[in-house]
């Protein structure tokens, strides 16, 4: 069923759709949709993708029936279990969880560093179904595990979350994406640091074959604020995690990391875009991918430094290691600079796995399957080794030897 | 240029020409916009054979249904294709200076600067005068040395009358006329441009340049150049001149294509100073050029080398498509942007064939309220075993009003291919600034050195008579915008 008909039908379940203004939006959004037909040529952003499943696909959802539960067993620590991309009410003097509101809505569209052309941002506002907002309150420091649960097959879970780090908090939020269910989701998570606050995002996405997700996150990082992201794609199933980041008040920064493992034929797209709007920014931008058969990726990374944006550190490196003839790496780094006094820099490789190394490893009487994998590990250790959450390094050792399992 | 050849156009041009003046006034006036006629009018004027008007016909049906591309980072009013000739004015036409009092004495001093000799200045300043010094006669000199070697250079007009075969085919065949707006544009009304063909195992013995060749003066505003090396063939040419030049053509689309067989190669070297407008951004030139060089045999060698420091708009992209294994593709680049000027260029190498090797590099400079912007692909496609790639680009910032960007597309499909990209973006060192200050140098020179500094890496990729004068380029066109 096309883009059109499913919303016309299943208008009543959508959120909001009793708000004129939010309808307005939508009816602007259903024109984009009618004269822009996805054009895969000229937007690159949908290089690789597979769209019949995103543009013929059945809207479906279903309001869940158990309740999602909010664990507060430690101090300072919760956990959430997210059903349907929904979540149930909690509040205490360090957090607040609600329900995403009409206002919500609107926040985000008008801002413009996500371009109007992202078809999957705007296809989230249009069918958009369930969401949270959490709110961590002033000089609070705490911990927060999400795990995300679709309950049915063939649900089109769109979801918007919202996240607020008042003034001197600082949290770790680890999100777990495990589905192994015939499902999609379209998730959209719009962040906002406060002055000195600290966000440590962790994506872990494990998905099986059938299950498709979109992920797209738009961070603004205020005065002396921090946002670092660390994104971990063993996802067997099609992943698209595109980061936006805005520095939008001076000494703040920002730190976009991520690492796929891709195999059989399936494909990743991911993008990470950082805008320096304020003096004294940093920002780091580092994609690792692994290809092994058939499977595709793309990488766009971009630093954008305003022309106010003096003294701006902004680094981006992204490499790749193909593992077999069929796979195939597409990367653009760019930078985009109108200020003079900066030290911007990227870096960009892909190759097979070092032969030299190989043969160093071989000659000490290693197998080449046992040598390729020793290497690939220690290609992403420095990644592996900086997580400090002795569980979560756990959790994803375990993952990494799964898929180095299969490394022929 | 050498010394030698310096000699040799000043005793030329010391001498009157002896045979006197074919001052050919055309009864027809031009006529303005692009039309199937104008065509017809072009190819007739230039005595083509009829293939050649089907071949023009041809690429200006696609041109018909093809819009100019639009990913570049550049913004200028659109351009009315129905008002610009497309035949170039008969002399005495065009409004031309008297003598050198009446140029512009802005221009004046930079060729001083650069030292050109006055005769030379008048040729440049597009001055009426009687003597100019003939580079047809120099040409003729030349001529015959490369004639005995077998080496065909001549303009692409005379190849399509005497080398036919040769033309059918080798033109469109690295650029297709369909390729794109300006392609198709360049194919349906190229006027002018050179022609040169390396027979086997010859090693062309000079550099050549248009400016050795007839009509030089004239090469028009949609220029088609054609080089092809042959087997184990080697030809170094330079395209176009340091000297700053005044021209009435707004729009410029010239096609340049290389084609290297078997263990042949080709060096390309250009260095372009088209005028680039006044300070406020008015006036200066488009300058939208296709250049792209096919490595078709096995072992061959493409280079392209260029400076950029003029035109309002620059958009080109000279590229290497590398399908014979083993064949190495290089593109040098020093591209400088001031005032209003907006620059993007870069390469494409697209790897087709086994151990193919590519090596960019590329300086930007943005000075003023200037845009600069790099923009390269490298492609690894299914074949290209063992191919590697090698990119830097690099850019420097002068001033707070000015903008680099950095756009490479980095594609692999093939897991034994290596390839590496790095790109920085700087302003000029505070200390290495301080450093040559303290010895004495004052701002302005001191940026220049730092600068030249920067460029070098590609300026020695250029022959020894052109890096000299480059150099001095490169100083220029920094003044007046440091401090």
């Amino acid at each position: 069923m096309n883009i059109q008909n499913n919303y016309q039908k299943n208008k009543k379940n959508i959120f909001f759709s009793n708000n004129k203004d939010v309808q307005n939006h939508r009816e602007k959004l259903l024109n984009i949709f009618e004269n822009d037909r996805f054009d895969k040529k000229n937007n690159e952003s949908l290089k690789n993708i597979n769209l019949k499943n995103f543009i013929d696909f059945d809207y479906k959802y279903l309001i869940p029936e158990e309740i999602s539960v909010i664990n507060n067993n430690q101090e300072n620590s919760y956990s959430i279990v997210s059903v349907n991309g929904q979540c149930s009410t909690f509040k205490d003097d360090k957090i607040e969880i609600t329900k995403i509101l009409d206002e919500d809505y609107n926040d985000f569209s008008k801002n413009d560093t996500i371009e109007n052309n992202d078809h999957f941002v705007n296809l989230n506002s249009l069918f958009l179904n369930s969401g949270f907002k959490i709110v961590i309150k002033k000089n609070n420091n705490i911990k927060i595990k999400i795990s995300n649960i679709i309950t049915d097959d063939d649900l089109t879970i769109f979801q918007k979350n919202n996240y607020i780090c008042e003034e001197g908090s600082s949290l770790n939020l680890i999100e777990e994406y495990e589905n192994k269910n015939n499902s999609s989701s379209n998730i959209l998570n719009v962040i906002k640091l406060e002055k000195n606050s600290q966000l440590n995002h962790f994506l872990i996405q494990d998905n099986s074959p059938n299950h498709n997700l979109i992920i797209t996150s738009h961070s603004s990082c205020k005065k002396d604020s921090t946002y670092t992201q660390k994104v971990y794609n063993f996802s067997e199933g099609y992943v698209r995690n595109f980061h936006y980041s805005e520095l939008i008040e001076a000494n703040s920064e920002a730190d976009l990391q991520g690492i796929f493992f891709l195999k059989d034929n399936n494909t990743s797209n991911n993008k990470t875009f950082v805008k320096h709007l304020a003096e004294d920014c940093k920002s780091n931008q580092i994609y690792k991918g692994i290809l092994n058969d058939s499977s595709k990726a793309t990488y766009f990374s971009n630093t954008h430094v305003d022309q106010v944006a003096q003294k701006t550190e902004g680094y981006q490196l992204s490499k790749g290691i193909l593992l077999s003839d069929n796979a195939s790496y597409f990367s653009k780094p760019e930078l985009k600079i109108y200020a003079d006094d900066v030290k911007c820099s990227h870096g960009s490789t892909i190759g097979p796995i070092d032969e030299n190394a190989i043969f160093y490893l071989r000659s000490r009487g290693m197998s080449k399957i046992a040598a390729t994998k020793i290497l690939i590990s220690s290609f992403i250790n420095e990644e592996l080794s900086s997580i400090d959450d002795e569980q979560m390094a756990e959790i994803i050792q375990k993952k990494l030897v799964r898929y180095l399992s299969k490394v022929k | 240029m050498n010394s030698e050849t310096l000699n040799t156009l000043n005793s030329y041009s010391k001498n009157k020409y002896k045979y006197g003046f074919v001052t050919e006034i055309d009864d027809e006036k031009p006529k303005k916009g692009l039309n199937e006629d104008t065509i017809k009018f072009i190819s007739q004027k230039k005595n083509e054979p009829e293939w050649m008007l089907d071949w023009r016909l041809k690429a200006y049906s696609k041109w018909k249904k093809m819009k100019e591309p639009k990913w570049a980072n550049l913004s200028f009013p659109e351009i009315d294709y129905q008002d610009i000739y497309y035949y170039s004015a008969p002399k005495g036409f065009e409004k031309k200076p008297k003598d050198l009092s009446e140029v512009d004495p802005k221009l004046i001093d930079t060729y001083n600067k650069l030292g050109i000799p006055l005769e030379e200045q008048k040729v440049l300043a597009g001055v009426a005068v009687d003597v100019v010094f003939d580079s047809v006669s120099v040409a003729t000199t030349y001529k015959g040395e490369l004639e005995k070697l077998g080496i065909i250079f001549c303009s692409i007009g005379e190849a399509i009358q005497k080398h036919p075969n040769l033309i059918k085919k080798y033109l469109g065949s690295v650029i297709p006329p369909g390729d794109h707006s300006f392609s198709a544009l360049n194919s349906a009304v190229f006027t002018d441009g050179s022609f040169v063909y390396i027979p086997e195992g010859v090693k062309c013995p000079m550099e050549l340049s248009t400016y050795f060749r007839i009509n030089a003066e004239n090469t028009g505003q949609f220029e088609r150049t054609l080089i092809i090396a042959d087997k184990g063939s080697y030809v170094s040419y330079l395209e176009g001149c340091t000297a700053p030049k005044r021209d009435d053509n707004q729009l410029h689309a010239a096609n340049v294509e290389l084609i290297a067989l078997e263990d042949a190669e080709i060096k390309y070297s250009t260095v372009q100073n088209w005028y680039p407008g006044d300070e406020d951004g008015k006036g200066g030139i488009y300058n939208f050029v296709t250049k792209r060089g096919l490595c078709e045999g096995k072992n061959s060698k493409i280079s392209w080398t260029q400076v950029e420091t003029g035109s309002a708009i620059t958009w080109k992209y000279p590229s290497c498509i590398l399908k014979g294994d083993n064949s190495i593709g290089e593109f040098y680049s020093v591209a400088i942007t001031n005032n209003f000027q907006q620059a993007d260029t870069g390469t494409k190498m697209t790897h087709i064939g086994k151990n193919t090797k590519s090596k960019i590099i590329s300086k930007g400079i943005s000075l003023g309220k200037s845009q600069n912007t790099y923009r390269g692909e490298v492609s690894f496609l299914r074949k290209a075993d063992k191919a590697r790639n090698y990119t830097q680009c690099d850019s420097l910032l002068v001033g707070n009003q000015c903008g680099a960007h950095t756009v490479p597309y980095i594609d692999s499909k093939n897991n034994t291919a290596v390839i590496e990209h790095e790109a920085s973006t700087s302003k000029i060192n505070e200390d290495q600034l301080y450093y040559c200050r303290q010895r004495g140098l004052s701002h302005e020179e001191a940026v220049s050195l730092i600068v030249n500094g920067f460029c070098k890496q590609v300026l020695q990729e250029l022959p020894m008579e052109f890096a000299v004068e480059a150099q001095k380029l490169v100083s220029i066109s920094l003044e007046g915008s440091v401090g």
